[in-house]
């Protein structure tokens, strides 16, 4: 199979779960107990007013037509009306995407520039203190939950000593870079934006950050042990370039692909740390419309999560097959 | 096959590209929402002619008050959640009340103890029949155009009637209106019948909208953009996330103290006390009884409590066994120490209830007392009902009402110490329990329920008729005397006499015990050191009265 084939079915596949994705989402609200009208209607509500509210909410149609009218609508980019809000849903989503790229994304920097060099000292100075001290790092990192790692680091860093802000997101990465142009001076935009993202970015990156390091460990371990390591150093190369120029290349190879995948996990699995920061993030966005019982708005979030999903992992899948060419098109 | 030369920088080529690529999404990606954001207020601010304060949407976190009288007096208020838009009639809770009422009135206002007081009439009054007449204020929108009374007709037809905009869930809100009928510089309202608490009703419900305004925009944008005439109106609308409002200088009680309002929300509640620890905003609701003391303890912010309009008890089927017997239901009374679980439970953020109707409410009856915990008057009682050895199941909900889910399970536990009866719980999700709750068939309804009740009028029949009358939408009850005396009170003209109809009917609901009465819910606010600020009795939030400290 050529290139871009593989490229084409594997677009053709990852269609086709969004499509899986849509419809789970969509029978998701007639499998789950209560009903949206209750969320709207006040507690004493007549009937009649329900029925009235009822029909507000398109719910008075049957499924088949609710189903097919939604799918055509998403195709056009409609992501319909949330009555409870009374706001178009396709702007209300597209509103949070960027608070949790932002987020996603600087978690995953935090935790790479963090997690590579530790790995890498840690299979060079193997059985050492170091390397004990990565390996129980990594531990903790993988087994403390987000969450409480969040509440500890607010109690601590920011209510305690007042170094970083408890939650929210005053001030944005958009804002950072205007700064360099515009009137706001660059240096307490930089540092009012760090005092935001700083605290949600460890909690969420974590995780992350000791997958990668043991990952990274693990892979070094392996390439170390290689005949080509063994040739190079007989050849007289420099130990600091066999490792970094030839051993770590090598092992960052599965390294991108887990990259790519958590990449997808942390701008869906944000919603815990995006509740304990209140992060206006697609996650706190889930949250809020679970509470409110808002239909359209919860259905429209998880499809932007489930479909970014599958555009990382299918791009993840096209540059890995793109740059190892060992990996098998079929 | 090893790839060749021309491949590798191919390769190389992409990731440089693709590293950049990453970068420009990000920071675009970042820079989209601000601008979207700003967007929005600026949208709705420009037609309201205020659209001038867009440039400090960065600064909500460090909103830290001023002491000096030059300093901007600014406030913060986070809450467990934001609104769900903006239109003050397309709405059915506290939160998005709270968020709407800084800039919309009604007719008729509250003090904070629940008496009513002037609003945008300044005249209220009995008109012919079953009418009733308000005299309006000379004021205006915030876009300048003064209120007229086709404004005042259109928005209480657009809440009540479904023909005209919205089938708005405030419908009932208002009582049975007829018609209303809009005269010079006066509205006149008819119901159906007398309605005795006519003006309890507006003086919680019933915003004013401007009728060419709603008119003219689309839903989308009333609910994101405001025109009201009250002390606030919004400079910046990030939906879900944060509210931002100026005051209004031609507001006609004065233009508030504060010089910029903030709403924002965090569903944590550890959060939110964090966030007032920190001095990142002034006023948090909601403080849960087990943070109370890292308030308190703290230097920065005290606790501030009062006695809400809610009322939190255990419901009892009329119709099904053994709740069937009036002596089973009294005996549950006998078996729940209501005084330990507000002690314990609620940190004493709670008082004791003996009535459906709340202390500060019309028709209270204070000769009556609350069922005192006596296990063995229960078990005698229990035995007396011929219900000896029955097995029942308590459902609560999950984080609806402040630790509902502790208070429940005190409840059953100690129903549960009776030696004649068996006791469980089950905890429920709150939307999925009130959908049996609000059936219209009693029959589908759960036996033993824990619920709370809000009562924003502040009249004991809005409590009693929805929940303890044949037809009423909640009911778990139906008792001819008890009806009778609600229909008397409905038609009563005399206040003094209807009072004591209601206080009758509290003492016979008392003696029928449909409930296990436990407690009036406490609304707990923390409060920054840097302003003052007394809580109101109806949970809604006034920061058009805090001042500087």
């Amino acid at each position: 199979m050529s290139f871009g084939r593989f490229v084409f079915t594997r677009s053709l596949q990852g269609l086709g779960v969004i499509w899986g994705v849509i419809t789970v989402v969509f029978a998701l609200r007639f499998v789950t107990p209560g009903d949206p009208i209750n969320a709207v209607a006040p507690l004493d509500a007549t009937q009649e007013t329900r029925r009235a509210i009822a029909a507000e909410l398109g719910l008075d149609q049957p499924l088949y037509i609710q189903y097919g009218q939604y799918l055509f609508d998403l195709m056009v980019g409609d992501m319909g009306f949330s009555y409870i809000r009374g706001q178009e849903v396709t702007g209300l989503v597209f509103a949070r995407v960027p608070a949790t790229v932002e987020l996603a994304v600087t978690a995953t920097i935090v935790a790479i520039a963090l997690s590579i060099p530790l790995g890498v000292i840690s299979a060079t100075r193997r059985n050492e203190p170091v390397d004990y001290g990565a390996t129980l790092f990594s531990l903790a990192g993988i087994s403390t939950p987000n969450f409480w790692l969040g509440i500890m680091m607010i109690l601590i860093l920011a209510v305690e000593f007042g170094i970083f802000h408890t939650s929210g997101r005053g001030t944005d990465f958009g804002d950072v870079v205007i700064s360099v142009v515009g009137p706001e001076p660059f240096i307490s935009t930089l540092a009012s934006w760090l005092k935001y993202i700083t605290l949600p970015s460890i909690a969420l990156g974590t995780y992350f950050m000791a997958l990668i390091t043991r990952l990274t460990r693990s892979g070094m371990l392996d390439e170390l042990g290689k005949a080509y390591v063994t040739a190079s150093r007989a050849k007289g190369i420099p130990e600091t370039l066999v490792r970094y120029k030839h051993v770590l290349r090598n092992t960052l190879i599965p390294v991108i692909t887990v990259l790519g995948l958590q990449l997808g996990t942390l701008i869906g699995g944000a919603v815990i740390t995006e509740a304990v920061f209140s992060w206006p993030g697609l996650g706190t966005l889930v949250i809020q419309s679970i509470n409110l019982r808002d239909w359209p708005v919860l259905q429209g979030s998880l499809i932007v999560i489930g479909t970014s999903f599958v555009l990382v992992n299918i791009l993840v899948d096209t540059v890995y097959a793109y740059l190892d060419p060992q990996v098998v098109y079929d | 096959m090893a790839p060749n030369n021309t491949d590798a920088m191919n390769r190389r080529t992409l990731l440089t590209y693709a590293g950049s690529a990453a970068a420009a999404v990000t920071v675009a990606g970042c820079t989209g929402d601000g601008n979207g954001g700003n967007g929005n207020g600026g949208n709705g601010n420009g037609g309201n002619g205020n659209g001038g304060n867009g440039d400090d949407g960065n600064g909500n976190g460090d909103d830290g008050n001023g002491n000096g009288d030059d300093e901007p007096f600014e406030v913060g208020v986070t809450m467990g959640q934001m609104d769900s838009g903006l239109d003050p009639q397309d709405h059915a809770e506290t939160n998005t009340e709270i968020i709407v009422g800084q800039v919309y009135e009604g007719l008729l206002d509250r003090d904070k103890v629940g008496g009513i007081i002037e609003g945008l009439a300044t005249d209220w009054e009995r008109g012919d029949g079953n009418s009733v007449v308000f005299t309006l204020r000379e004021t205006n929108f915030h876009n300048g155009d003064p209120l007229t009374a086709e404004d005042v007709k259109f928005s209480i037809e657009r809440i009540v009637f479904e023909d005209v905009s919205i089938a708005s869930p405030q419908s009932n809100d208002l009582g049975s209106v007829e018609e209303v009928e809009a005269g010079d510089g006066e509205v006149t309202v008819t119901f159906s019948g007398f309605n005795p608490i006519a003006f309890q009703l507006f003086a919680t419900n019933g915003e004013i909208m401007q009728q060419s305004w709603v008119e003219e925009n689309s839903r989308d944008y009333i609910n994101q953009n405001t025109n009201g005439t009250g002390p606030f109106q919004v400079t910046e609308y990030d939906s879900g996330n944060e509210v931002i409002y100026e005051p209004y200088s031609d507001y006609w009680d004065g233009e508030p103290e504060v010089d910029e309002l903030t709403m924002t929300s965090s569903s944590e509640s550890s959060t939110r006390v964090n966030r007032l620890l920190a001095e990142e905003t002034d006023i948090v609701t909601n403080v849960p009884p087990n943070e109370v003391s890292r308030v308190e303890e703290s230097d920065v912010a005290t606790i501030n409590s009062v006695p809400s309009a809610r009322i939190i008890f255990l419901q009892m089927r009329y119709d099904v066994e053994p709740f069937s017997s009036q002596q089973f239901r009294q005996a549950m009374n006998y078996a729940v120490d209501v005084e330990s679980i507000v002690e314990n439970v609620l940190n004493g953020f709670g008082e004791i209830t003996s009535q459906p109707t709340l202390p500060e409410h019309v028709g209270y009856n204070p000769d009556l007392d609350p069922y005192p915990y006596d296990p063995d008057e229960a078990e005698r009682l229990v035995e007396e009902s011929g219900h000896a050895g029955v097995e029942i199941t308590l459902e609560t909900p999950i984080g609806r009402y402040l630790r509902d889910v502790e208070i429940a399970q005190a409840a059953a536990n100690q129903i549960d110490q009776l030696s004649n009866v068996s006791c469980e719980l089950e905890q429920r999700e709150f939307s999925s329990l009130v959908q049996d709750i609000t059936t219209g068939d009693i029959e589908d309804k759960p036996h033993f329920n824990l619920l709370g009740w809000g009562n924003g009028e502040f009249d004991g029949s809005q409590t009693i008729v929805p929940l303890m009358t044949t037809g009423g939408a909640l009911t778990i009850l139906e008792n001819e005397e008890l009806d009778q005396l609600m229909t008397d009170a409905e038609n009563a003209t005399d206040s003094d006499e209807r009072v004591e109809i209601l206080q009758e009917a509290n003492e016979l609901a008392h003696e029928l015990a449909p409930w296990v009465f436990l407690h009036q819910q406490f609304s707990v606010y923390g409060v920054s050191n840097e302003i003052e600020w007394e809580p109101r009795s109806d949970e809604f939030i006034d920061p058009d009265t805090a001042t500087r400290q």
